[in-house]
């Protein structure tokens, strides 16, 4: 469904080049948990953005449904992300002036059936918070409501990017395994360092240097 | 597991919130600390624009309206020959291209009336009883408080503005022995006040005779109606050019105010587009001040697949309906402050002032629009550098 074929992306660094992934083939299947594992450094975030749109890479081509979403323009890619991908990223990024229903509706403004929303944040604990302003829920709560964000609209793909980061151990997987329980048919793509994390995960693949091992 | 995170029925009853939580309205309704002062900058922008304008306006307003008993007549005065009232009259007569109702002869002398940039000069015009009723009926009188000065006596009277403006009453002097501005060897009383919009002092044409100078007759020339006035009145201003003849004339009022306020209106001008300069550079530094705040936000919904356009497409909207009720809201606040000048300030005085006058209301649409643009173009550019990914990774917010 999702795949990535040699794809490498290259920055400078003072002059210098530097490939924050590099030759990566990968391919995400329909409903698969995967997790991606490696270090602070390793290009965890990078391949993530690659693969979903968010960033093209120097080499190689990243393609969903066949499609080369890697040479599509930002537009174009900005629209598949809205329809088929949702993400959760390390911290919990809500608008303030929101309630947490209505930053959940954001996901889909036009297409999303507000009630999959509430649905969503009640399985999620949050049904009495619903519209509460992101000021007035702890990390957890507003982690969770991204969850629900993520997850509204039923993506295709969730991209989480570890979505851990903000929270202790114990909200930590909490969050984790309600993404997994929620997803529905749709793939789930985290990075993580913790490899406690992945324990649902259908596959783990190790990211080291920018390149990839299979775990 | 998380123990708050166990499914639980929904509360009974939510409180509604709008369907598009992306609404242009939405964020500015709920952060009315950062959309309110974009939107009183504008109010209080365009209330000054408007209400300079106004106020200046009223200056000539004010000299058309003290002065606008001309338009009913053409007025005559002899040069160089105080024999030539009497001719220049028979051939305005006899010549005129348009129906003359009436002429009449009379004396004036002259008094000063208050205006808002000090006194300007003003007549009292001599007249015989009939002419006087004519003149009175013909300035648009609707009747008159008091009664009409007895022939040749040291009587007058005056219209309501004129009343309101230096403050008299019946029985009051408008001339007298010791007035500067306003000498007659004896106290010419008020003893009637016209009921019209126009500034009119009448008097006996034989006590100013008696007691006034010049010694020379003038003529007034009355066309049937005010087109023909005007007619009469550029007809005899060419046909005397170069004679011994004067020719007083509303439209000659005109050009002379206009030539008079050429040079403060070109002055006005670049003090107004100073001011809109300035408060499009103000406002489009606090626009980019407030959007800097929410660069989190956009790259956020970027990062989320809203495309760059669509995000600025909103934000743009939100300037528009910023900047559109600030226009409106100004512009209703200009309306109130110069009723309440007009209230306070003008009316006691009888001083003119058009609280609707267009030209004011025009003078403000600039300042809307530069915001507007500069506000869009700021925004743009901002737009362009904005990189998400920077966003979601904390690299800057």
């Amino acid at each position: 469904m999702l795949e990535a074929r040699g794809v490498s992306l290259q920055y400078f660094d003072q002059g210098r080049p530097v490939f924050a992934c590099q030759g990566i083939d990968l391919a995400i299947q329909p409903g698969e948990f995967l997790g991606i594992l490696g270090p602070s450094g390793s290009g965890k975030s990078s391949l993530l953005y690659l693969l979903s749109g968010l960033k093209v890479p120097t080499d190689g081509r990243v393609t969903y449904r066949g499609q080369p979403i890697s040479d599509w323009d930002d537009d174009a890619r900005s629209r598949l992300r809205l329809s088929d991908f949702g993400f959760v990223f390390q911290q919990p990024y809500l608008l303030g002036y929101l309630s947490a229903r209505e930053n959940v509706l954001v996901a889909q403004p036009e297409s999303g059936h507000p009630d999959h929303a509430d649905h969503l944040l009640a399985e999620l604990g949050l049904a009495e918070k619903r519209h509460r302003l992101p000021h007035e829920l702890s990390g957890g709560e507003r982690q969770r409501v991204c969850v629900a964000r993520a997850l509204y609209g039923s993506p295709k793909v969730v991209f989480a990017d570890e979505p851990t980061a903000a929270l202790d151990h114990r909200n930590g997987v909490g969050v984790v395994e309600l993404l997994n329980q929620l997803r529905g048919d749709g793939s789930l793509v985290m990075v993580t360092h913790d490899p406690s994390m992945l324990a649902d995960a259908t596959r783990v693949v190790r990211l080291i240097d920018g390149h990839l091992e299979s775990g | 597991m998380i123990e708050s995170a166990e499914p639980r029925p929904l509360p009974a009853k939510a409180p509604a919130r709008s369907a598009n939580p992306l609404a242009a309205t939405t964020f500015l309704r709920r952060n009315l600390g950062k959309s309110l002062p974009l939107t009183l900058v504008i109010v209080m922008a365009v209330m000054l624009v408007a209400g300079i304008i106004a106020m200046i306006n009223s200056i000539p307003l004010s000299i058309r309206t003290i002065y606008g008993y001309s338009q009913e007549m053409t007025g005559v005065t002899p040069r160089g020959d105080a024999r030539m009232t009497e001719p220049i009259l028979t051939e305005i007569s006899e010549r005129s291209p348009v129906p003359i109702e009436r002429v009449v002869k009379c004396r004036i002398t002259t008094t000063v009336i208050q205006s808002i940039v000090g006194k300007w000069p003003f007549y009292v015009i001599g007249l015989n009883p009939d002419d006087m009723a004519y003149y009175l009926e013909r300035q648009g009188s609707r009747g008159i408080t008091g009664r009409l000065p007895e022939p040749g006596l040291a009587e007058a009277v005056i219209s309501e503005p004129v009343a309101r403006n230096l403050g008299l009453k019946l029985g009051d002097s408008l001339l007298g022995p010791n007035k500067d501005d306003a000498f007659s060897p004896q106290e010419v009383k008020v003893v009637g006040i016209a009921k019209t919009d126009r500034w009119l002092m009448l008097a006996p044409i034989g006590y100013l005779q008696e007691n006034h100078f010049p010694p020379i007759d003038l003529g007034m020339v009355f066309a049937a109606n005010r087109a023909d006035q005007d007619k009469l009145d550029r007809w005899a201003d060419k046909h005397f050019e170069g004679r011994r003849a004067g020719i007083l004339a509303y439209h000659q009022i005109e050009k002379n105010t206009n030539e008079m306020f050429g040079t403060l209106y070109q002055i006005l001008n670049v003090v107004i587009g100073t001011l809109v300069v300035v408060i499009t550079f103000m406002m489009s530094l606090l626009i980019n001040i407030y959007q800097s705040q929410r660069l989190v936000e956009f790259g956020l919904l970027q990062a989320l697949g809203y495309t760059k356009r669509r995000i600025l497409t909103r934000v743009i909207a939100e300037t528009v309906l910023v900047v559109v009720l600030g226009w409106a809201l100004g512009l209703v606040a200009a309306y109130g402050l110069l009723n309440v000048a007009k209230t306070t300030l003008m009316d006691p005085r009888a001083y003119s002032l058009n609280t609707l006058d267009p030209i004011a209301y025009a003078y403000t649409v600039p300042l809307p629009l530069a915001i507007l643009v500069v506000a869009a173009l700021t925004v743009t550019h901002r737009f362009r550098r904005l990189d998400p990914i920077a966003i979601v990774e904390r690299r800057i917010v």
